[in-house]
């Protein structure tokens, strides 16, 4: 299968006010498929969102590429001037943040953001906007809606109408389920598959859910403490081989189990 | 929306009052009648004083004065100069006048000069310009406006290079209106110029920080990651979200900008609100002082007033709650 | 307080040079008498707008002097009030010279001043005023009662503040209100409108002590609507905590909760919120006796030194050091800025 995304040795460091520096990223491999969803889980802090932002280049002044590269179509993302990535972003790679109502203008109607990932002289913006916002699950009228207008679902379904309105080869979903309840997690993570589907694209799922990933991912990559320390498919999670991921595995059947047993006392109760 | 405007409008009803009410008092008991001084001039006859001192109802119960002075405020009636023997409005509104083109003046050229400034700040925080326009900022904040004023006449009467005091220098019948505004405007300068560099300062500092707040938000990272060209992510999402909380401010400057311009005023010698009230405190000419106190708290309020209608206007999430 | 100041330190060592000067600053102000060179009545009626008296240590003939000396500055031109060096005889300046018998807070006499130099020669290190009294002299006993006013203004304010604010938040309903209600219509006028009004609602001529009080009360007059906003705005938010909460709970009395809960916890805010309010006190004080309405000659404060500048071009083009006192007032209020500032962003949690 042909690679879209590789990144090789990447090594990000912070640097702190105190002139220290922390490590968040060490020496990472990945690689993503075309047409593969790749699930990064781990827990919170432990370098997921830093990935993402670094395959855009968008991570904040503080923090430091120190080693590595990104390949994407063969180039490295990192030498990459400003011009370059332009033409990237939001074309070719897209993201989906974690928390929707930060990341949408609050003063701009949510039509017009989508809008405005469109190429300049493209025709027919406005009527492309509203045939994605139909296909996210959303109806005409909240074109001219103002992100606080919405709920956190809805919000989360501008933020994916923003980001797969040019068809873009890698989508990066940070976290797009967190903040929602059961019935909408499900329901944004079937969409997210039937675009992948449809417009075949790449993703790179970011959870610290591992039955979201065991749900959706081709693969999954086990990231810990700005680790990776094990990827593997699916079907592979009975055999395990790092603790930290065998953890994680042992945690979600507990919490199943956990989840029957209050179920059965309920029952005894009533 | 409509609503909330006729709300902001019927607010100002007990404020109004409320303001009238401790002016009256202010008046009303502080030691001597206002008419004492007005007795002491022998130009003016007892029976003019005894019709003032009636139309102001000075001999009836404080509540009931209260409300006829209320009531002659309303209509505009703010009595008559003791000093000028003029009526209170007729020199208010000459004062006023001057005053609000002063203020006019240094709002506009302080905000065309401190906007985009702050902007460059902002965009290039911490850097070497950054640091310097900020170190000027917190000058023009640290000095207080009356030494601004008084350091500007003297670089002016040292070089001679603006005409100080007044409002005009050209007289006579054949100035045509094109001089006579030139001549207006250059006698503006020096009390404008003075105005506008104490008020540069605060609207510098405020819009660089809201600017490099708004520039760290979340929603510049989402511009920047859709592909945006650097110029759409400063100014259709970043240079918006910063100045629209500005607009309150541009209402609050409308007092800032009287307390400021009253110094100012009679430092530089312009004849505006400013040495208006100096002077009738200084002679005790109550009513000038009650009226012009009045009108730049009539004036404090409706610039609050338009810089909430203006964020009602901009602002979307305001509209809902 | 220590921990306050420790962090202060190792937050920003600018700020706490801030506060260093500024204590400085308020001690020398404090015990003016003990810097002067002369009373601030002392007159010398030949000596009228005499410029800043310079101090050499090269002699006439070129010779180096360890201890520094000056010239008696005598007058060229009567009607242009110019003045020059008079060089043949010098008179060194020596510290705590003998001069007219006086008082030191009223209370200790002494002849004793820290510096001087030999009638017929004055030392004046920034010039001298109309009536040839030290203008640096002055400004020492300028900045006593310049700096106290703003101190006893935002203290009186602070207290009254505290005291409406805290009810206001503490009990709510109608006296909140009431309260707040009355601080907005405060608000409403233009501060330097309001402060020139009731300056009128007094008498003009009054005595210096009544005129300093009355300064106080009408600047804490007006400083203290704002005060009682960001009070009662403290005492909601931290009421609603769970500390306060459970004092209340174990049934402690409003006052006890209120001197050993809510006042601790507000302490910093409080501290930073008089910090940020002082420079309005002292530019009043300023503003007041520089329009004459103030205090009053031959009381020396920063204002009213500066008044002499106002409408006269004379003054302000031959005898610009008469507006040193701006400086004054420019270099503590930046102090006080810059303090406020740094306060502020200490507090900030995000920065701990
Ligand atoms: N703006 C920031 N300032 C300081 N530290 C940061 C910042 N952003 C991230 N970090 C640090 O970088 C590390 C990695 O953060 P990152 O956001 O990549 O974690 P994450 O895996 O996305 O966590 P989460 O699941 O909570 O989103 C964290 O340990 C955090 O301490
Ligand atoms: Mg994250």
């Amino acid at each position: 299968m042909e690679k879209i995304l590789q990144i090789k040795d990447l090594s990000i460091f912070r640097k702190i006010i105190s002139g220290d520096t922390q490590n968040i990223i060490e020496n990472i491999d990945m690689d993503i498929f075309k047409n593969e969803i790749f699930c990064l889980i781990g827990e919170s802090g432990s370098g997921k969102t830093t990935i993402a932002l670094s395959i855009l280049k968008l991570l904040p002044i503080s923090f430091d590429i120190i080693s590595g590269e990104i390949l994407f179509e063969d180039k490295n993302i990192i030498k990459m001037n400003k011009e370059e990535m332009q033409k990237i972003r939001g074309k070719k790679i897209s993201m989906i943040f974690q928390e929707p109502s930060a990341y949408l203008n609050p003063l701009m109607i949510s039509g017009k953001q989508i809008e405005e990932s469109i190429k300049e002289n493209e025709p027919d913006k406005k009527s492309r906007v509203i045939k994605i916002l139909k296909e996210v699950g959303l109806e005409e009228k909240h074109y001219f809606s103002y992100p606080h207008q919405l709920s956190g679902g809805m919000q989360q379904r501008i933020m994916i109408a923003m980001s797969i309105i040019n068809h873009p080869l890698l989508l990066l979903a940070d976290e797009p389920t967190t903040a929602l309840d059961i019935i909408t997690i499900h329901q944004i993570i079937h969409m997210l598959k039937e675009l992948q589907k449809k417009y075949q694209m790449s993703i790179l799922f970011i959870t610290h859910d591992l039955s979201i990933g065991m749900e959706i991912a081709d693969r999954i990559g086990i990231i810990y403490k700005g680790e990776i320390v094990e990827i593997f498919k699916p079907m592979e999670i009975e055999n395990l081989s790092h603790p930290y991921s065998k953890k994680l595995f042992n945690s979600m059947i507990g919490r199943y189990k956990k989840g029957e047993r209050i179920k059965i006392t309920d029952e005894k109760n009533t | 929306m409509r609503k909330l405007i006729i709300k902001r409008l019927l607010h100002i009803i007990p404020l109004v009052i409320g303001m009238s009410f401790i002016t009256f008092l202010m008046i009303r008991f502080s030691p001597g009648s206002p008419f004492t001084t007005l007795r002491m001039n022998p130009e003016i006859s007892p029976a003019t004083i005894a019709a003032l001192e009636k139309s102001f109802g000075w001999n009836k119960p404080p509540i009931i004065q209260y409300l006829d002075w209320l009531k002659n405020i309303c209509l505009l009636n703010f009595g008559i100069s003791f000093t000028y023997h003029t009526p209170v409005l007729t020199l208010i509104k000459y004062r006023l006048k001057n005053t609000l083109c002063l203020a006019l003046f240094s709002l506009s050229l302080s905000w065309i000069l401190a906007i985009p400034l702050a902007v460059i700040a902002g965009y290039k925080e911490n850097k070497f310009i950054d640091k310097v326009l900020s170190s000027i900022a917190y000058i023009s904040i640290s000095l207080p406006s009356f030494f601004v004023a008084l350091l500007f006449v003297y670089f002016v009467s040292k070089t001679n290079v603006l005409p100080l005091g007044g409002t005009r220098s050209l007289f006579g019948a054949n100035v045509t209106p094109y001089q006579h505004f030139a001549d207006y405007l250059s006698h503006l300068l020096v009390p404008g110029l003075v105005l506008t560099f104490v008020n540069l300062g605060w609207i510098f500092r405020l819009m660089r920080n809201n600017f490099i707040d708004v520039y760290h938000s979340p929603y510049i990272t989402t511009a920047w990651a859709k592909g945006l060209s650097t110029k759409k992510v400063l100014f259709r999402h970043a240079f918006k979200n910063a100045i629209n909380p500005m607009l309150t401010i541009l209402g609050l400057e409308i007092g800032s900008l009287l307390n400021g311009a009253a110094l100012v005023e009679i430092i530089c010698g312009w004849p505006g609100m400013g040495s208006l009230i100096l002077h009738a405190v200084l002679s005790k000419d109550m009513y000038v002082v009650m009226g012009s106190l009045v009108i730049s708290g009539v004036l404090l309020i409706i610039g609050n007033l338009i810089g909430d209608i203006l964020l009602l206007l901009t602002d979307p999430r305001i509209k809902i709650s | 307080m220590r921990i306050f100041l420790q962090r202060l330190r190792r937050y920003s060592k600018l700020g706490y040079l801030s506060f260093i000067f500024l204590v400085i600053f308020y001690f020398i102000a404090f015990f003016a008498d003990l810097f002067v060179p002369y009373n601030y009545t002392h007159q010398w009626l030949s000596k009228s707008f005499c410029p800043p008296t310079k101090i050499h240590f090269i002699g006439p003939k070129g010779h180096f002097h360890i201890r520094p000396f000056v010239y008696n500055y005598v007058i060229v031109n009567p009607a242009l009030r110019t003045y020059k060096e008079d060089k043949t005889k010098k008179y060194p300046i020596f510290f705590f010279v003998k001069g007219p018998e006086r008082k030191i807070f009223g209370i200790f006499k002494t002849d004793r001043y820290l510096f001087g130099v030999q009638k017929p020669a004055g030392i004046f290190l920034f010039g001298t005023d109309l009536y040839g009294r030290d203008l640096f002299s002055r400004l020492l006993y300028g900045a006593r009662i310049s700096l106290s006013i703003s101190l006893i203004g935002v203290l009186f304010s602070f207290v009254f503040g505290l005291i409406t604010g805290g009810i206001a938040g503490y009990y709510g309903g109608v006296i909140d209100y009431i309260i707040m209600r009355f601080t907005e219509i405060l608000m409403v006028f233009p501060s330097f409108y309001l402060m020139l009004a009731l300056r009128a609602a007094f008498p003009l001529s009054l005595s210096s002590v009544q005129v300093y009080f009355l300064i106080v009360l009408i600047l804490s007059i007006i400083g203290w609507a704002g005060l009682a906003r960001i009070i009662r705005g403290m005492v909601l938010s931290i009421k609603e905590e769970e500390y306060v909460l459970a004092a209340k709970s174990m049934g402690l009395s409003d006052f006890k909760i209120i001197t050993s809960h809510i006042i601790p916890n507000t302490f910093s805010y409080t501290i930073t919120a008089l910090t940020i309010s002082i420079p309005g006190y002292i530019i009043g004080e300023a503003a007041l006796s520089l329009l004459g309405l103030g205090i009053q000659e031959p009381y020396p404060s920063w204002g009213n030194i500066l008044s002499s500048t106002i409408g006269n071009l004379r003054v302000l083009t031959y005898d610009p050091w008469m507006l040193i006192p701006g400086f004054f007032i420019f270099f503590v209020l930046i102090n006080f800025n810059f303090l406020g500032d740094v306060l502020r962003s200490v507090l900030d949690p995000k920065n701990w």
